[in-house]
């Protein structure tokens, strides 16, 4: 596919973009009411209540519906500049959520998250270098794979993949088995945080930490509680997640400055010399200054009162630019990929995943007060 | 080679230019979504943000409203945790008018069930300029 410019760049999103935004109106209008008032095994609402299926995980199945039934593994041509805008979305609706909270809630448990997730980010990209060469691993896919289960599972292996000479192929796989992983936890996490009785504060602690991707965390975070409110499970949640994606420059650095030491230094990928700084730089996902952004017009009241019309309207509109995304991101998990991963990236991805996954689960049962911060 | 092929997941040329254009594009809503509710909205509809049963309505049509006047008072079930222990207790919320305005209806009656999102307790007619 050719790059396109100017006027037939803006027309060619549109068609996919077209397909995003309908398919999220039909789930909410039609298929989301119709499942609310659904009898099944003789209780209404059975579907909503009991597997959590809401809009938001609705628009991640459709999606990935399309890439594996419809679109036959690949996003058609046609469809493919509008689908590109997946990031987009979710990245717009993460600065929107800081709308929920204040600066000073934020300073509440901004530094239990640092702590948290900091630990669980570096614990997992350590495991997985140590794990990967373990078992033989190439070291560029170590590299990617220690991104991906780390901090993020398509960001942080996107800007790892120059450091460490990944082929595109590689940065796929981690992405598909890092995704792939994400979609099993994101419909088995409300059944334990309802099992286990967790509040909205441990469980938006517990996915934040223990999810890697930010569409995830919150489509978790909301079949957990529908709800998006200060005080909810998913601005618990978030907070967590812009913790990590925070600490992508970081993560980024330790894995390009491990794979250059591990090969000969003339080798290394980016031919220069690293510094955090230069990393820090060209890597720290600046979108995240917009989250801040919202969260100090919020504190200063320039967005509404918190229970207010303007307030609510902001909301539904975040809830649809979130929505739109994950549909999106529902049509970049391919399960052909995801077979073809197989073999060690599978293996690490999953025993990672699943190590800190459980780990972070007993950590916040253990450590993390079921009463609310905020 | 097309951009897929090198790994890229956006429209845009970099990462940073996506960064920069979602922290533009949030901008443009929130702008739109401000001036919408400040200067465009026609009337504004005031429903509960929580179930609930209605004990007081302290407004009625026609009358003017200021900004922290007490509009309603509901009894609604309070979940909290506290020191681990899910505690259930009802409580009352009162809530004030965020903005100056004029009553034009009144939807509900004292002792009346409020429904999240659903009911429509008062319709009015906020000052322009001001976010209701």
């Amino acid at each position: 596919m050719e790059e396109k410019k100017g006027l037939a760049h803006i027309l060619a999103i549109v068609p996919g973009l077209a397909v995003m935004v309908g398919t999220l109106y039909l789930l909410r209008t039609f298929v989301e009411p119709w499942m609310k008032d659904a009898v099944v095994f003789g209780q209404k609402g059975w579907l909503v209540q009991v597997l959590s299926l809401n809009y938001i995980l609705l628009s991640i199945i459709a999606g990935i519906i399309y890439r594996n039934v419809f679109f036959g593994g690949k996003i058609p041509d046609w469809a493919e500049a509008g689908f590109r805008t997946t990031r987009l979305f979710i990245k717009s609706g993460v600065i929107m959520l800081g709308s929920l909270y204040t600066l000073q809630k934020l300073a509440k448990v901004g530094s239990i998250a640092i702590l948290l997730i900091s630990t669980f980010v570096f614990g997992t990209v350590f495991f997985v270098i140590w794990y990967g060469k373990r078992i033989g691993m190439e070291r560029s896919m170590i590299g990617v794979m220690g991104a991906s289960c780390g901090v993020c599972g398509v960001s942080a292996a996107v800007a790892t993949s120059p450091g460490v000479n990944a082929k595109p192929s590689e940065v796929a796989l981690a992405i598909a088995t890092i995704l792939g992983f994400g979609i099993m936890t994101m419909f088995v996490s409300p059944f334990i945080g309802k099992a286990l009785s967790m509040s909205d504060y441990q469980f938006g602690a517990w996915v934040g930490t223990g999810i890697l991707n930010s569409g995830q965390v919150l489509a978790t975070c909301l079949a957990f509680n529908p709800t998006f409110a200060p005080g909810t499970a998913v601005a618990y949640g978030e907070i967590w997640n812009v913790v990590r994606v925070i600490s992508i420059p970081f993560v980024v650095f330790i894995i390009t400055t491990w794979a250059c030491k591990a090969e000969a230094a003339e080798s290394c990928a980016t031919g220069e010399k690293m510094s955090l700084t230069k990393v820090f730089k060209d890597r720290f996902p600046i979108f995240v200054l917009g989250f801040f952004g919202m969260t100090a017009l919020s504190s200063l009241g320039w967005l509404g009162a918190e229970g207010s019309n303007t307030l609510h309207l902001m909301r539904d509109v975040m809830s649809w630019i979130f929505g739109i995304g994950l549909v999106g991101q529902g049509a970049y998990i391919d399960f052909r990929e995801l077979k073809r991963a197989g073999g060690k990236p599978l293996r690490v991805g999953l025993v990672a995943g699943t190590l800190k996954y459980v780990v972070a689960l007993i950590v916040i049962m253990l450590f993390v007060s079921k009463d609310a911060s905020f | 080679m097309s951009d897929k092929a090198k790994g890229k997941m956006t429209v845009f040329k970099t990462d940073r230019h996506e960064d920069a254009a979602a922290m533009v594009f949030v901008s443009l809503v929130v702008a739109f979504v401000l001036v919408y509710m400040a200067y465009v909205v026609p009337t504004v509809t005031i429903k509960p943000n929580q179930d609930g049963k209605l004990i007081a309505i302290k407004v009625q049509p026609d009358q003017e409203i200021k900004k922290g006047d007490l509009i309603y008072s509901f009894e609604y079930k309070d979940k909290k945790f506290v020191n681990g222990e899910l505690q259930e207790k009802l409580a009352i919320k009162d809530v004030l008018a965020s903005t100056n305005g004029k009553v034009l209806s009144v939807g509900v009656k004292e002792g009346d069930a409020l429904k999240k999102g659903k009911t429509n307790i008062i319709v009015m007619d906020h000052e322009k300029g001001t976010l209701p």
